[in-house]
């Protein structure tokens, strides 16, 4: 029966990553990219390691699994952050690219 | 083809598409954007594997390299937006 779920959110979390994906090459400017590029990339991620943990059921390695979102939800938005705060910072503007 | 092989064969390509945006990228921040997302797939397919070949200690190598992905990517951007000197 987990198994089934844990597929299931796997194939979830491709179509999730496969959106990340065409959302860093339709979008022209930079900033509308990063925005939605890092944030399916993110869910991506945490779906594909809650359809993990399913498969793992209780064990150690469920908890690594939760401890590496946990980390996962902190870095990766603040990193994308501070990304985008150097592009905004050192002044890069919008529309001198195409 | 067990579904994680097929999973991390996915996830490997997606990897190469992301590539091609870091190659073409037209500022720095589209590669680091790129770079970004590269590690995040690179964590991912670690821990699928981890759990295809029940090697648990494999999770704990991705956890190092996220947090050491964190820090590079901070430090870059840092580094660029002061323009080299820190």
């Amino acid at each position: 029966m987990n198994i089934i779920i844990s597929n299931l959110l796997i194939f979830v979390s491709l179509g999730f990553m496969i959106f990340g994906i065409i959302g860093i090459f339709r979008f022209k400017d930079f900033y509308a990219r990063i925005l939605i590029s890092s944030k399916v990339e993110t869910v991506g991620f945490l779906t594909i390691m809650v359809g993990l943990m399913f498969r793992t059921g209780i064990s150690y390695s469920t908890m690594k699994i939760m401890l590496i979102c946990l980390l996962a939800i902190i870095t990766n938005p603040l990193s994308t952050h501070a990304i985008a705060r150097s592009a905004y910072l050192s002044g890069y503007k919008t529309g001198k690219e195409n | 083809m067990n579904v994680l092989e097929a999973v991390l064969t996915v996830i490997s390509i997606l990897t190469a598409l992301v590539l091609v945006r870091v190659i073409i990228g037209p500022t720095i921040w589209d590669r680091l954007l790129g770079l970004n997302m590269i590690s995040a797939k690179i964590i991912m397919s670690i821990i699928i594997l981890a759990v295809l070949t029940e090697r648990t200690y494999l999770m704990d190598v991705a956890l190092a390299y996220s947090v050491l992905g964190f820090i590079g990517t901070i430090l870059i951007a840092r580094f660029v937006e002061k323009k080299g000197e820190f």
